[in-house]
This record gives C-alpha cells, structure tokens and sequence, in this order.
C-alpha cells in the first residue's frame, strides 16, 4: 500500500504525461520545433551535459546565484534584525523597504544592464537584491514575534542589548529565516536566469533563448528541465542544511 | 531621508565625471515620470494590464477546477500531483523562451505565461483547500442527510475557494513579475516593452521612472486585492501573511 502511493503511482503519472506527450505529437504529427517527441529531449539532454560549453553555462549561472544570495542573505539579515530590534531604525527605514518592495526585482533587470553591462556583477547585484528583501521582511517580523519571555529571561541573566539580539532573538527566529532563505533562493534563482534573458555573456538563460531563436526545441525543454532541477536542488540543500543546524528543535 | 541620501549620492556621482550620468536625481525621474504619464503610459499599462488580468482569471479559474478534482478524487491526486510537483521548480520565467517559439511575439504568449504562473500558485492552495475540509463538518453534514452534490456546494467549494482566493492573492506578485519579464523578453507592447526601449537608448531617468510605474501597479493591485479580501473573508486576521 504505502510503496503504491508514494511509488508506484507518482511513476504512473509520469508514464502517463509522457504517453499523452508521445501520442500528442505522433497524432497531430507535430514539427519538432513546435514539440519534440519525449525521446529527442531526453536525447538532447544527455549531448548537452557531454558538452563543456554547457557545463560553463551551469557554472556561470551558479556562480551568479551563490554570490548574490551570500551578499544578499547577509545584508538582509543583517538589516532584518536591526529593524527587528531598533525602533528608531525601524521608522526610519520601513517607508524605503516597503516602497523599494514593490519594485520586483525583475524590473530592475534593464537598469542593471545599464549600470553594469552583461558582466557577471549585474546579476550578482540583482539577486542580492531580490534575496536582501524576501530576508530583511521575513527576518525583521520573526524577530520581532520572539516569545518576549525570552528576553526577559536574556535581561534576568544580564546580557546586554545586542547580546540578547544576537544570542536570543536570532536563534529563536532561525527557522523562520531557514524557511524564508528557501523562499528567497527560488526567487533569486529565477532573476538570475530572467536577467540571463534580457543581456548577458554566458549562462542558462542565454543558453535557452539561444537555442530557441535557432528554433532548437529539443534543447529548450532540456535547459527548462536543468533549470528546474538545479532550482529543486537549491532549495532542498538550503532545507536539508537548516535541518542539519537546527535540529535541537 | 532616502531621497536625501540618493540626491547627495547623484550628486557625488555626477561630479565623479562619468560619462553618462549613471544616477539620475530624483527630480530628472519625477520629470520623466510626469513627461510619460502625460503620454504613452496609459496606453502601455493598459496592454500590460490586459495581458495580466486574462492570464490571471484564467490561471485561478483553471486551478480551483484541477485542483479542486485532484484534491477530491485520491486516485487522480496520487496519480497527477507528483506530475505537478515535478512542473512547479520550472518556474514559470523558465517557460518564456518555449512559449514564444509556442505562440510568437504576441498576447497568446504572454498570456500563457502569466496563466501558467498563477496556475503553478494557485494550485497548491485549491489542493490543499480541498483537502482541509474537517471530517467532523463532513460527517455531521451526511448526517443531517445531504447528499453529495449539497456537500459539495455547502462545503467542500467555499472551503476550497477561500484558499485559492489566499492563493490568487500570493499569485498577484508572481504573475506580475511574469508580466514584466515576458514583456521584456517579447518586448513588442506594454509597459515592459517601453522599458527596454528607454533602456537601449541609455536614457536612466526614463528607465527608473518605468520601474515606479511597475511598482506603483503593483502597489495598487495588492491593496485593492487586499480589501476586496477583507470584504469577503472578514474572519481572517493574518491576511497580511506575505
């Protein structure tokens, strides 16, 4: 019972995307740029990780992400709890935060291009800012919902202000910030490979508009199918990472 | 004071003697805004604005419906979920390239991206909405002797349908985001459109006045869709859940 429902029927659906997939193309006997038969992706797929090109494309684009989200996951922390904590600070920065909130970071992709060309700063620049606010606003509400017995006890035992931010607060708010860097990492991911699009030198979001202005569909699907995995993998990382530093809870 | 600090730091980069004066004031901005809201704004909001509202309804509506089947019949939730579950880390943004060979340049394509973002929101909500129906609810009303169609009008869809209208809220965000990048990309009409035109003619200002028309349409849908939930679900505090 338990191996039907968590395998066997998961590997039924595919079977059955795949079938429809198949029969689709076979009965309306579709071009191959239009939907390639499963088999030509899958195809394409295994020729792409066999180029190095490819892999450089992968490394570009990770690169880009890890970098922003480190600076953009530090800043927003960083900044998250200080509004957390400070009232004076809290005033005085939440019209900016929720103003520039707005803004999703996307549209700030044509502006980056401006300021730093195709060049690998202006993605770092724009996932850090698309992680730096999914963290300051998660992080900022999480500290401030920090059982206020907790502090009281911080106080009883005599730890100064930041002390208790930093002892307390942060590692009372840590698996909301956890679930919020997943969150974040998604987002980033997807600017990185938006920003791809719109005007870069190398990466998989140049590599998939690439291949379908030269209408190579097979190859298209394979980059949507990378994209997708190495997002999936960013994200189960960052979840498996948090349960490895906080599983006192 | 941010506008403090942005003047100063514009300022400070004008005399550094760049050859394009890379950081606008803010009054260049508000200048370029007035010039654009007095011209061609509307017309390209309104196409961007076209676009996003038939890509969401239809996104919702196709949602709430699968959503509402696959949370309700186990045998095809256990067999199509994982299939959606596998779809989901492709976001929508990864879709665009395919969707322009698919449909072109035009409203189909973005349309179809922007649905496909709403749906890949929605989707988790309609399931789950569905399935959170208590048993208790559902026994007492078997007991009171309604049958399956009244069960399923009385409770099983306002149940479901308050959570796709959390979920259609969360989606606002992602299909707006998806709006501006296929507009990017296609970039033939609409708001996003005109922001790669001021952008390849190195014209800052424009640029950064776009991106608060961007905001600003953002900021209104949020909080019209914000009230219009307070209306109808006044029961629920945390609406300001992100």
């Amino acid at each position: 019972m338990k191996i039907r429902d968590t395998f066997l029927l998961p590997l039924a659906g595919v079977a059955l995307v795949l079938a429809v997939w198949q029969s689709t193309v076979v009965l309306y006997r579709l071009p191959g740029i239009v939907l390639p038969p499963p088999w030509d992706v899958a195809l394409a797929l295994l020729q792409l990780t066999g180029t190095q090109a490819f892999w450089r494309d992968v490394g570009v684009s990770l690169f880009e992400f890890a970098s922003g989200f480190t600076i953009g996951g530090l800043l927003g922390v960083a900044i998250g709890v200080a509004i957390g904590e400070s009232r004076t600070f809290r005033l005085a920065s939440t019209p900016v935060v929720e103003s520039l909130r707005f803004v999703v970071p996307f549209a700030w992709i044509p502006l980056t291009i401006l300021w730093f060309g195709t060049s690998y700063t202006g993605k770092i620049a724009l996932v850090a800012y698309a992680v730096f606010f999914v963290m300051v606003v998660s992080t900022a509400r999480a500290v401030a919902a920090v059982d206020p017995t907790l502090s009281r006890v911080g106080t009883a035992l005599g730890m100064g202000r930041w002390r208790l931010a930093w002892s307390v607060h942060v590692r009372a708010a840590a698996p909301t910030i956890a679930s919020a860097a997943r969150a974040a990492a998604a987002i980033g991911w997807i600017a990185v490979v938006a920003a791809e699009y719109i005007g870069a030198s190398a990466g998989l979001g140049l590599m998939i508009t690439n291949a379908a202005s030269s209408l190579a569909t097979p190859v298209v699907i394979a980059g949507m199918i990378v994209i997708g995995l190495i997002g999936a993998g960013v994200s189960a990382l960052i979840g498996w990472l948090a349960r490895l530093r906080l599983d006192y809870r | 004071m941010a506008l403090a600090i942005w003047t100063l730091l514009a300022q400070w980069l004008a005399t550094g003697g760049g050859v394009i004066n890379r950081l606008p004031p803010p009054w260049r901005v508000l200048r370029d805004l007035v010039a654009y809201a007095s011209g061609e704004l509307w017309r390209d909001l309104l196409f961007s604005l076209r676009v996003f509202t038939i890509g969401w309804v239809l996104g919702a509506t196709s949602a709430t419906l699968v959503g509402l089947t696959l949370g309700r019949v186990p045998m095809l939730g256990n067999v199509l979920i994982p299939v959606i579950e596998a779809i989901r880390p492709v976001s929508s943004i990864a879709w665009v390239p395919l969707s322009i060979v698919w449909f072109g340049f035009g409203l189909t394509s973005k349309v179809f991206l922007v649905g496909l973002a709403v749906f890949l929101v929605v989707i988790v909500y309609a399931i789950d909405g569905s399935r959170r129906i208590p048993h208790d609810l559902e026994r007492t009303a078997t007991m009171l002797g309604m049958n399956g169609w009244q069960r399923f009008r009385a409770l099983v869809l306002p149940g479901t349908l308050t959570e796709v209208l959390i979920g259609s809220r969360v989606a606002l965000m992602a299909g707006w985001g998806t709006v501006i990048v296929a507009e990017l990309v296609a970039a033939d009409s609409g708001l996003g459109a005109h922001l790669i035109a001021v952008q390849q003619s190195y014209n800052v200002p424009a640029v950064m006045a776009t991106m608060a028309c961007f905001a600003l349409a953002g900021f209104v849908m949020n909080a019209l869709f914000a009230r219009v939930e307070r209306r109808l679900m006044p029961w629920r505090h945390d609406v300001d859940r992100p």
